[in-house]
């Protein structure tokens, strides 16, 4: 991969060559308090763009499944019916995507265009998305005491997924292009070369950011074996499930969670759309079906579904991840105090519990 | 990235309904075909088993079983109306439109299954899925070796498919066995559910080197399930369909996932091996 060093002044010289490009540039910007969320870039914005910012609870998954998305379109004229599919397929970049969201879109990569059956709407938005990464270095900013990109392995650096990745090394920037099309923007004579001092200093930071965090990174590995395994005791779960109020915020922040639900709406007499819309399996109508039949009737199975499926060993071989990204959000609006950070300690210390008054088996 | 092209998996193609046939309260079978012969054609390779998304045009899309074989050359669906997709559906006249997409789903091995018995289970509406196999055996009688059928219902009216019921009754190549749970309008066969055929005088059900089918309700499923066990079936010789709620039919909304299957890809057949490991309800 090669890098290139940009004065800390040029940095947005990026976005401007992105727009340049004909792309709908995003970035984030800060909001009021905690509020930040990414934003189309204008001429009028540009200048208020931020680096360093907690990262938007919305998140940036959103460009390649919007939370409501049509599908198609249905017109009846005199006994004919015609499907219309809508296709959207943005020339788009996002620019300061963080680490963790970033492993999230290769995990809906391999989910939506993976498998037998590939994601025609995916990948038409998927097709187009340059991705410049900012890597977390601002302890007080970025980090916060949720994030666990560093168990789940991705951060705070990306080691791939990216066009470009941005590192802030003070004065300067070093930008690493990950593709031939972010390498190609190498051509702007504001990229100089880097040298091995600055290689040196990028280091340095990053060992220093790894120290920030807070959670332990061998918590996750113990947690996916007793998930696996089938080791978690009932009230385990039952616990998580008491604390959860259904309220869904978890999946609707969760750059990994791929739901959603499927729904016809009437345009007219003669018209109709059919839209998806993200769905969360912690919502008690999930799995309900018709007549009333609920197979997951108790809130701590609804509880128990999110983090089986994002931990269990058999999904993590078949996506080549886990369905997390360790990006905390899920822990930050959750009333309950159940996001993953949470579920993740609480199954390891009950199952280590029960793990060392078990006889030893050959 | 530069994916390659790729068909809209969520895209139905035209249908047109053909006729509707009454078979019990609230329950129809629905003929119809593709407006366009191409579409028609594609279809036409489904294995029994499997299930194709319904779409009614402003209301939504349902899964439903394909109940013909594919060596009949039709395409229907039998429907029993519970919500909103399927009253929406009942309410179709022949020459209306809706649309179709699929076929989807694993369906039932049948080659695998080529020299053992057969044995059939079904409670209900059960019958819907195990139609399609009931019927591929028998066009591929030489095949198979035994083939047993054992048909639940809660009253005689409550029977469906009475002309196959009837040709399968007739027939030399197949033992069909009907039971209903109370008898009415004349009923002078057998009265109970369906696992109380396997202990009536005169059968004897084929268990070694056979392959038993069990659809239908979930209360129907468990009892069957501990009499076939019971009377020493394997749990990998029974093999079933499993009914999840499901929004795409192609693996990515998610809705059918249950324990480590997702049941509209990985399913909807699944042997009683694999149901127990699921790690879920069913
Ligand atoms: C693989 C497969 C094959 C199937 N094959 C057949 C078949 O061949 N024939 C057949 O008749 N059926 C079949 N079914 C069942 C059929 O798909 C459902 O009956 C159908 O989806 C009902 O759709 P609906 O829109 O009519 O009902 P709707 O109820 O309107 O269903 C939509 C959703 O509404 C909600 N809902 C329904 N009832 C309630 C309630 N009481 N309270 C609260 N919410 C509720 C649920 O979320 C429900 O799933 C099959 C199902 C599967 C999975
Ligand atoms: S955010 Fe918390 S309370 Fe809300 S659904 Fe998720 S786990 Fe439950
Ligand atoms: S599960 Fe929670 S921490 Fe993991 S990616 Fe989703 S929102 Fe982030
Ligand atoms: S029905 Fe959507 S994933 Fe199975």
């Amino acid at each position: 991969m090669k890098a290139r060093i940009l004065d800390r002044a040029n940095v947005l010289k990026i976005v401007d060559l992105l727009r340049e490009q004909g792309r709908e540039v995003f970035a984030p910007f800060g909001g009021r308090g905690r509020d930040t969320f990414f934003d189309l870039v204008t001429n009028d914005n540009r200048d208020q763009i931020e680096i360093h910012l907690p990262n938007p609870y919305y998140p940036p998954k959103r460009f390649l499944l919007p939370h409501i998305e049509r599908l198609f379109r249905i017109q009846r004229t005199n006994g004919l019916i015609q499907i219309e599919p809508t296709y959207r397929e943005p020339r788009r970049a996002i620019f300061g995507i963080r680490s963790c969201d970033l492993a999230g879109i290769w995990h809906l990569d391999r989910f939506y265009l993976g498998r037998e059956y590939r994601d025609v709407y995916y990948e038409k938005r998927r097709r187009n998305l340059f991705l410049v990464n900012v890597v977390c270095t601002d302890v007080e900013r970025d980090i916060d005491d949720d994030c666990f990109c560093v168990c789940a392995d991705t951060g705070p650096a990306a080691r791939d997924h990216f066009d470009l990745q941005l590192m802030d090394l003070g004065d300067e920037f070093m930008v690493v292009a990950g593709t031939p099309e972010g390498e190609a923007l190498f051509a702007d004579p504001v990229f100089r070369k880097a040298s091995p001092n600055h290689v040196e200093k990028r280091r340095a930071i990053l060992s220093a950011v790894r120290k920030r965090f807070k959670v332990a990174t061998s918590w996750f590995s113990a947690t996916v074996r007793y998930v696996s395994l089938g080791k978690v005791m009932e009230k385990t779960w039952e616990e998580v499930g008491n604390r959860c109020l259904e309220c869904g915020g978890c999946s609707y922040v969760c750059p990994a969670c791929t739901c959603f639900t499927v729904s016809d709406r009437q345009l007219g007499t003669q018209e109709a759309e059919r839209v998806r819309i993200w769905d969360a399996c912690a919502l008690g109508g999930f799995t309900r079906m018709a007549g009333g039949h609920n197979p997951r009737k108790a809130v701590h199975d609804r509880r128990n579904r999110r983090f089986f499926r994002k931990l269990a060993h058999h999904f993590i071989q078949r996506e080549l991840s886990m369905a997390c990204a360790g990006c905390g959000r899920c822990a930050e609006v959750c009333h309950g105090d159940v996001g993953m950070p949470s579920v993740v300690e609480m199954i390891r210390r009950a199952s280590a519990e029960v793990d060392k008054h078990e006889p030893v088996s050959h | 990235m530069n994916p390659s092209a790729t068909e809209n998996i969520y895209l139905p193609k035209i249908a047109v309904l053909d006729r509707v046939v009454d078979e019990i309260v609230e329950v129809k079978t629905f003929h119809w075909h593709f407006e366009d012969p191409a579409d028609q054609a594609a279809f036409k390779k489904f294995r029994p088993g499997q299930f194709a998304q319904v779409s009614l045009f402003g209301v939504g899309e349902f899964p439903a079983s394909l109940p013909p074989s594919p060596t009949e050359d039709a395409t229907f669906f039998t429907v029993k109306k519970v919500g909103s997709c399927t009253t929406a559906l009942h309410a179709l006249q022949p020459g209306d439109k809706f649309a179709v997409r699929g076929p989807y789903g694993n369906g039932f091995p049948m080659e695998e299954y080529e020299g053992k018995n057969l044995v059939f289970v079904a409670g209900g509406i059960g019958l819907i899925p195990l139609r399609s196999c009931i019927i591929y055996a028998l066009k591929h009688r030489e095949k198979y070796n035994r083939i047993q059928i054992f048909l639940g219902a809660k009253t005689p009216r409550d029977l469906m498919y009475r002309d196959n019921l009837r040709e399968w009754e007739k027939s030399a190549g197949v033992e069909c066995y009907l039971t209903v749970d109370r008898a009415t309008d004349g009923w002078t066969g057998h009265v109970g559910v369906v696992g109380s055929l396997f202990k009536k005088p005169g059968v004897e059900v084929a268990v070694d080197n056979t392959i038993a089918f069990v659809c239908g309700p979930p209360v129907m499923f468990r009892f069957v399930i501990k009499d076939l066990l019971d009377m020493g079936f394997q749990a990998r010789n029974i093999v079933s369909t499993l009914e999840r709620y499901m929004k795409c039919g192609v693996g990515k909304c998610g809705h059918c996932c249950i324990g480590v299957a997702y049941v509209c890809t990985d399913g909807p057949v699944f042997t009683y091996e694999q149901i127990r490991k699921l790690g879920e309800d069913i």
